[in-house]
């Protein structure tokens, strides 16, 4: 057993840190305090945030060196994003881009994809959305029925996407639509469609949290270019779900790190109105810590694991399941032991001045539903960690 | 990085796991639980010794093996809800250990096998009251009355925590007077014992004060690392059995109701897992963070273990509720674990003060 970082990893997180505390202008919380900030003011916000961070060749890191990338380890990308967090620096607007699309180019897209693409996707100069759900299809990702039809040198795409985060920005969208309509899974082709073009529609839909960060897409006969085809035609489905597996794994320390920062918030709450030394507000409190840092601890098991050549398998559906259903009990205790200042939104007076508990508290209710539902996740922990019969 | 157990310390998991299968798998621990009143097989504690396992929790130099190796075995045992005072006598024969030359007479009997020994502290019946030590030991003589000391009524010393500091009484002729205190979990053997005679004191206040955290820190991993081996077998049992038992014509393990009730036992567990591990390989290696880490192991462990090997009833349905089948052993031993060296209240509460709230 070795839980700690070697030498070479403690260099690049010192580095890392100072690098932050001379570039990151302002932190996160205070953009979105900025008054004279909109939706869209925040994300060119985001955009040269990116681009700082690209020029410093922390984007990709993983990536070959050709790609933008240095062959960064797992464990380098993991304190990465947890340093991120850490600083409470904005999120790239291209995440979408880079944690799912651009692994996909890499492991099965064409050399002339990874050239067109890349260093755009990465300097934020073409932002990506995830184009996979539809209105009839989310869990049952399979059953999806938007189509593509061969037209000459390309394919005429004709159908809904839904829940596309970061539509309402996006350039270019990657799409998972049928080729075949008798074949449930190899009938499915992964398609990079601009959406700057007649054929699509992007219609922005308001969120619990009265912003607009998705939209729904509409496809009518938009044209796909044939060598704008991640893989061969029918191997959408296996991409997709090497895919889907990235999102996982480097992200393992970001998490408990980022509700480390909200834990003291809390804290830094109760004592604040002297109500640290109740036995009640004590033992939530002390919960909170106690499965953060349970949640830590997984995280550095998972990267020990990823570490040692292993990959991150079905018991990421453990995480999933811990941090999303964390991000739900640990705003609701905060809502709990802060009273109501923490339902006031940022623009309030009195507002509490380090954390937006008002948005955080309604986001935490998605974490449970993307990136497959907390019920998916048992489900694939039961059929393929524990083993147990279908009917 | 690596999360997994190096070659010496898997290899030590598998020959204790191996050892147990054969000596104590859950026949075993029945007819210790239902025939011995001493409530432990003596043979078993005397191949324990002589294999080493007694001297587990002493300090490197002294034969112990380090915080990871003590978590690897304690985890082994919990996986049989292993009946006796293993855990108890090593609490004790480390703070001999620490308590200096004037104790290490008995600590080495007691790593050999040849005497059991105990600690004795506690004097309230929970863990809200907080009050003074009555017991004391001055000029020789303790009078102490202690509450549900393990195994207090068959072992040959106890180390007293007195006012003054930690004393050793060996069973004297008189003096020694056990009432058996049996508990929901009937394999474990606990008394109230009332001491008057004489005792030598072997540290006092200050030192007593460093030993009893260091023992509190090895019980409290100790007992997270046995609340993780509770949970694993009893997930393991339940998964057997409702791949086994049909209801409606199908396995009752393809019930999602049941499955995704089995997933969050995995999680549970799992989550054990990674938080005793940690907690240990912080003890041997962090120790700036260990106190924090060790009171986050038993907080979570415990109420998982009460949670999963309450699912493990659940989901054997009526059989679950039997004498004969074997969950009731988890749960059991979980519950009482949960409430012993260091309550989920006290690891909370350990856990704010680590951080200085
Ligand atoms: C904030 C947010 C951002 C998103 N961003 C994107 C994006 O960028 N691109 C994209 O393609 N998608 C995106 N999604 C969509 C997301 O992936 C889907 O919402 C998700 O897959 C669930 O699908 P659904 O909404 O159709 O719900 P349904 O599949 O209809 O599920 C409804 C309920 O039924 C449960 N359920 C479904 N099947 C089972 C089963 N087999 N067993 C037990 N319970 C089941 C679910 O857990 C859920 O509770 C986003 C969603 C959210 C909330």
């Amino acid at each position: 057993m070795d839980l700690a970082f070697t030498t070479e990893q403690e260099a690049f997180r010192r580095d890392l840190k100072s690098w932050l505390a001379a570039n990151l202008a302002r932190p996160w919380n205070d953009e979105i305090r900025n008054p004279s900030h909109d939706e869209n003011s925040l994300v060119e916000v985001r955009r040269a945030w990116q681009r700082q961070l690209n020029d410093a060749g922390y984007l990709g890191m993983g990536w070959p060196a050709e790609w933008g990338g240095r062959g960064a380890s797992v464990v380098e990308q993991a304190i990465l994003e947890e340093e991120l967090w850490r600083a409470d620096a904005p999120q790239v607007p291209n995440f979408l881009g880079i944690d799912l699309l651009g692994p996909a180019l890499i492991h099965h897209g064409s050399e002339e994809q990874r050239r067109r693409f890349i260093p755009k996707m990465l300097a934020a100069d073409e932002i990506w959305c995830q184009g996979f759900s539809e209105p009839g299809s989310g869990s049952d990702l399979a059953s999806l029925s938007t189509r593509a039809e061969p037209d000459g040198e390309h394919f005429r795409i004709t159908g809904q996407k839904v829940w596309t985060t970061f539509g309402p920005w996006s350039d270019w969208i990657f799409v998972l639509a049928r080729t075949d309509a008798e074949d449930r899974y190899g009938g499915i082709t992964f398609f990079l469609v601009p959406i700057d073009q007649p054929g699509v529609e992007v219609r922005s839909i308001r969120q619990i949290t009265g912003e607009s960060e998705f939209g729904e897409t509409f496809f009518d006969g938009a044209l796909a270019r044939r060598e704008h085809i991640v893989g061969k035609i029918g191997e959408g489905w296996r991409i997709a779900m090497t895919v889907l597996g990235y999102e996982r794994g480097v992200q393992t320390m970001a998490y408990p790190a980022r509700f480390e920062g909200y834990l003291s918030d809390v804290i830094e709450g109760v004592r604040r109105n002297g109500t640290l030394g109740r036995a009640d507000v004590r033992e939530k409190l002390a919960r909170l810590i106690v499965e953060n840092q349970v949640m830590r601890s997984n995280g550095l098991r998972t990267l020990a694991n990823l570490a040692a050549g292993e990959s991150p398998g079905p018991e990421s559906s453990i995480e999933k399941i811990f941090w999303s259903e964390y991000a739900k009990r640990q705003s609701e205790t905060a809502l709990d032991l802060l009273g109501p200042q923490a339902q006031l939104t940022t623009e309030a007076r009195h507002a509490r001045p380090d954390m937006d508990w008002a948005r955080e508290f309604l986001w935490a209710r998605a974490g449970t539903i993307y990136s497959g539902s907390s019920e998916i996740q048992r489900n694939i922990i039961a059929k393929r960690v524990l083993r147990m019969p279908t009917k | 990085m690596q999360f997994e157990l190096d070659e010496d310390r898997s290899l030590l998991k598998q020959q204790t796991r191996d050892l147990l299968e054969r000596e104590s798998g859950s026949e075993a621990a029945r007819a210790v639980m239902e025939q011995a009143p001493e409530g432990y097989d003596k043979a078993l504690h005397a191949t324990l010794a002589e294999l080493g396992y007694l001297a587990l929790a002493l300090p490197e130099e002294a034969g112990g093996m380090g915080a990871v190796s003590l978590a690897a075995v304690m985890h082994e045992m919990g996986r049989t809800a292993f009946p006796g005072p293993y855990l108890d006598v090593l609490l004790a024969s480390r703070a001999l250990h620490d308590a200096g030359a004037e104790a290490h007479g008995l600590r080495d009997r007691v790593v050999a096998g040849e005497a059991l020994c105990v600690l004795a502290r506690r004097e309230t019946l929970d863990d809200l009251s907080s009050t003074e030590l009555t017991a004391s030991c001055a000029d020789g003589r303790l009078e102490a009355t202690k509450q549900l000391v393990p195994f207090g009524a068959h072992a040959d010393a106890v180390l007293v925590e007195t006012r003054e500091g930690l004393a050793i009484c060996e069973r004297p002729a008189a003096g020694w007077e056990a009432n058996a205190q049996p508990t929901l979990d009937h394999a474990q053997r606990f008394a109230e014992l009332r001491l008057s005679g004489p005792a030598q004191l072997v540290a006092g206040g200050d030192p007593a004060r460093g030993i009893l955290e260091t023992v509190d820190r090895l019980a409290a991993l100790s007992a997270a690392a046995q609340l993780l081996g509770l949970s694993e077998r009893a997930l393991e049992l339940t998964l057997a059995y409702t791949a086994e038992r049909e209801a409606f014509g199908v396995p009752i393990a393809s019930f999602q109701a049941l499955q995704h009730r089995c997933a969050d036992m995995l999680l549970q567990t799992e989550s054990a897992r990674s938080a005793v591990y940690r907690a240990a390989w912080a003890l041997d290696h962090e120790p700036a963070a260990a106190d924090e880490l060790v009171a986050v192991a038993k907080a979570w462990a415990g109420p998982a273990a009460r949670s999963v090997c309450g699912e493990a009833i659940q989901l054997h349905g009526g059989v679950g509720f039997t004498w004969e089948y074997d969950p009731h052993l988890f749960f059991k031993r979980a519950n009482t674990l949960e409430q012993f060296h260091g309550s989920t209240r006290q690891q909370l509460e350990a856990v704010l003060q680590a951080r200085g709230l």
